[in-house]
């Protein structure tokens, strides 16, 4: 594939950036769980003891690695939290309500930080987090400025004496990443050795990039040497000079290695990040097996007559195990991209609490289905949505504990977030036991708005339509909570890129409920292949009730409907092509894969079924291409891709077609 | 294998600071015209190949292809701006850019280069393109008394003007 030079520096640093964002956000999802759990126990501690280390663990790595993608507001914010966590570490400032509501806040701040950053937008204002964090280090700081040599045994003393700093440069080149040495590389081996207290990329006259790490190590030349191939750079670094009197200050980190607790707490032991696309490359050449096996059965079949019976016998066992071993792989591969929805109900709990706060209302989070998978690719789609649901949930919904008892309700919210998975699709509820959602409120600002037209009906079918208009927006538009993020027509959009639905029940003064159900995006089906002006398309074999040839003579002809007669009735027919506006082809037998049953049935016309398949579903995300009946699509072997027949669109298109020719 | 020599490109992608204003673009050819695409939206070039004709699906939507393992639909460049259709050869290329959170595989006659175009040799475009080619430009640069015309990225792939002439021919 032909393509200009410069696409694979750019793909290096997007790669880097990725891996950045990956990385964070580890971090910040493991620190935002503990902070919910320090909460509870603070009171213990050492329960609290192993939080923070978790959490000065996190964020000494947050620093350092936002450092090294030269995000220095994420630097500068990671560091000060690292300091102040030194402090309550050490109990020169006091672990209380006060101080988590520091690390949620210093926590929050940092995370749209970062996530300003990925989406490319101005990263917002972090003065006031960090001053007040400078101020509160400043008031304890006195006793911590020297650290705690008392109380160090003499050989550790000396041990630290021996420390030194040293200022490491490392120029990344074509020649060296093919020898795997890399910024991660090297980053490693410093680790290995040291401290790395600073790591910063650096921008040379002619545009090279080199990274300077500053790292502070016991360990001497004579290890640096073994680094020699990867063209690294070295020089001491004085003593006296600020960065390092103030690295040294640094660089202790807690004594243990993960404390059982904080493990057991955290749950984050023995997991391992992977792109999403590395997953895709991966199945991508377990279809190529699957090709090849393909083949290998075809050759076999050719081979029999002219093969002894009993070596072809033994060679079709093997094709037939390689079969069933292939579909395992590939199953466990699907499965590698599945990850609970506990994760995004866990990031709720924590935007709950927040607002609760900020709107002085008591709520109950009630959590079902954490334990139900989710394709990782739904799971980051979903997440604005949700949001964006249960900050609408709280702010218009749920109502003041003085409202709430003068309604003769508990003073309590109560908001519940549901998954399950219902057959092939997963089922997200979001629901609130508040004051419900006011139609009659909502018909007259769409009325303002011009989105309905005053003599038009206006129910519970068409409010949910409404909300999701784009343009509406109930009351206060400067609303804090649910004012900043996206609008419930971004949130329809997200849910129908996904192909999935969205609805709403709501009742006056008992609540509003949100229902999403998303199809399972990866997931294997038995389809049938077939033709049609054409073109193939696949059938998902559990629409298909019956597959019927049919000689053309028999088509009856009644007004706008071709019939057959069909198991004593009849069988309207409906011919894809037509449907689908592609070329008719020349009368001959009728291919029917018949769907529904009963007075439900209808027979779908295509040129040819050529044969059955285990497909992977594709999801097709863009509304560009997202048309009435296709659900999705499939590559087959030759990385062509196949479109997916979705029954109930079909019958739409069938039925509209009927209208429009009957006008 | 990382090549190195365009570093200086990319560096903005990592530092706020930069010495110099410029932007790197990639250019594709129109109908004679030269277009820009900011390359940070770029994903990578494709020659065209198998496209799989989705029915019903807006006018210049050639239909969907496979890139990097996601099902992307494939528009037309030629066809968005209402230009006269060509058949396909070995220069046609798809530029797959990423918008937000969508990927879209955009067909031009070819492109074949890379530009840093310096911020300032940017110019609105002209009030006197009117209508939709107006709309589809983010501004007009010239370079060396070469004409480029910076892409507005957003708009060109916002088909709901073209959903709506959906299948002419029904």
């Amino acid at each position: 594939v032909p393509h200009p030079e410069h696409e694979n520096s750019h793909e290096f640093f997007a790669q880097f950036f990725e891996d950045y964002y990956a990385e964070s956000d580890e971090h910040l999802t493991l620190v935002r769980r503990g902070l919910l759990i320090l909460e509870e126990k603070f009171r213990d501690p050492s329960a609290a003891h192993a939080l923070l280390d978790e959490f000065f663990r996190s964020f000494h790595t947050l620093k350092g690695i936002s450092g090294m993608v030269g995000l220095t507001e994420a630097e500068q914010l990671s560091h000060q939290m690292e300091s102040y966590l030194r402090l309550l570490r050490q109990e020169n400032a006091p672990l209380d309500k006060r101080s988590i509501e520091i690390l949620m806040t210093g926590t929050a701040k940092l995370e749209q930080v970062i996530a300003a950053r990925r989406n490319e937008q101005e990263i917002p204002s972090i003065d006031a987090v960090v001053t007040s964090l400078t101020e509160i280090t400043a008031e304890s700081d006195s006793p911590v400025v020297a650290p705690s040599e008392d109380d160090q045994t003499d050989e550790k003393k000396a041990e630290t004496e021996e420390l030194q700093v040293w200022r490491f440069v490392f120029t990344p080149s074509a020649a060296l990443s093919d020898q795997g040495i890399n910024v991660n590389q090297v980053r490693t081996w410093l680790q290995e050795a040291g401290e790395i207290v600073r790591a910063t990329p650096v921008v040379k006259q002619r545009g090279e990039i080199s990274f300077e790490f500053i790292v502070t190590t016991a360990a001497g030349e004579s290890v640096f040497r073994n680094w020699a191939q990867a063209n690294l750079t070295y020089e001491r670094v004085p003593g006296e000079l600020e960065v390092a009197s103030a690295s040294i200050a640094k660089v202790e980190e807690p004594d243990s290695p993960l404390t059982a607790s904080a493990a057991t707490m955290l749950g984050s032991t023995g997991v391992v990040r992977v792109d999403l696309e590395r997953l895709d490359d991966l199945m991508r050449m377990i279809g190529d097996l699957v090709t090849s096996r393909g083949n290998l059965e075809d050759t076999l079949k050719a081979l029999r007559r002219s093969m002894p019976t009993e070596e072809w016998r033994k060679l079709q066992e093997i094709s037939s195990q390689m079969h069933k071993q292939l579909r395992d792989l590939r199953d466990g591969l699907i499965r590698v991209r599945l990850v609970r929805i506990g994760e995004i109900f866990e990031r709720m709990k924590f935007v709950v609490r927040d607002l609760a706060r900020e709107s002085g209302k008591q709520i109950k989070l009630e959590i079902s289905g954490e334990q139900v998978e989710i394709d990782k690719f739904l799971v980051e789609r979903m997440m604005d949505p949700l949001l964006h649901l249960v900050r609408n949930a709280i702010s218009h919904g749920l109502e003041t504990p003085a409202e709430r008892r003068a309604q003769n309700k508990l003073p309590e919210g109560r908001l519940t977030l549901a998954a399950a998975t219902v057959g092939d699709t997963i089922s997200i509820e979001i629901a609130d036991d508040g004051r419900g959602i006011d139609i009659e409120n909502v018909r007259a600002t769409a009325l303002s708005k011009g989105l309905i037209d005053p003599g038009a009906t206006f129910d519970k079918e068409n409010l949910l339509e409404v909300l999701c208009s784009p343009g509406f927006s109930t009351r206060l538009e400067a609303d804090r909570e649910s004012g900043r993020g996206i609008g419930m027509d971004v949130v329809m959009r997200a849910i129908k890129e996904l192909g999935g639905k969205l609805s709403l029940d709501t009742e006056k003064n008992s609540g509003t409920r949100f229902a999403i159900e998303l199809p399972l995006t990866l997931v294997i089906a038995e389809a049938l292949i077939a033709t049609a002006g054409g073109q193939q398309f696949a059938i998902p074999q559990s629409v298909v009730n019956e597959v019927l040839e049919v000689d053309p003579a028999s088509v009856k002809i009644l007004e706008n409907n071709e019939i057959i007669s069909y198991r004593g009735g009849v069988l309207p027919l409906a011919r894809l092509a037509a449907l689908f506006n592609l070329g008719r082809k020349p009368d001959g037998q009728l291919h029917v894969f018949v769907t529904g049953s009963g007075t439900n049935a209808l027979g779908i016309v295509v040129d040819k079924i050529l044969g059955q398949r285990e497909i992977v579903v594709r999801g097709i995300g863009d509304p560009l291409v997202q048309v009435p009946g296709i659900a999705g699509a499939t590559d087959v072997g030759d990385e062509h891709v196949v479109l997916l027949l979705e029954i109930g669109g079909l019958r739409q298109l069938a039925h509209d077609a009927k209208s429009t020719a009957h006008v | 294998v990382i090549p190195f020599h365009h570093f200086d490109e990319v560096i903005k992608v990592m530092t706020v600071e930069t010495t110099t204003e410029s932007e790197p673009f990639i250019l594709m050819e129109l109908a004679g015209t030269t277009y820009g695409v900011r390359s940070r939206f770029v994903q990578q070039m494709e020659m065209v190949e198998k496209i799989t004709r989705v029915p019903n699906a807006a006018r210049a939507v050639e239909g969907v292809v496979l890139a990097r393992g996601q099902v992307i639909p494939a528009v037309s460049l030629r066809l968005r701006f209402h230009l006269e259709k060509i058949p396909y050869d070995l220069r046609t290329r798809m530029v797959v850019v990423k918008k937000d959170t969508r990927v879209i595989g955009l067909i031009v006659d070819t492109a074949r280069e890379f530009l840093k175009i310096p911020t300032a040799a940017i110019e609105p475009p002209p009030e006197t393109i009117s209508g939709l080619s107006g709309k589809y430009l983010e501004g007009i640069a010239t370079l060396n008394g070469r004409m480029i015309l910076v892409l507005n990225l957003d708009e060109v792939i916002d088909l709901d003007t073209e959903i709506a002439e959906v299948a002419p021919d029904a």
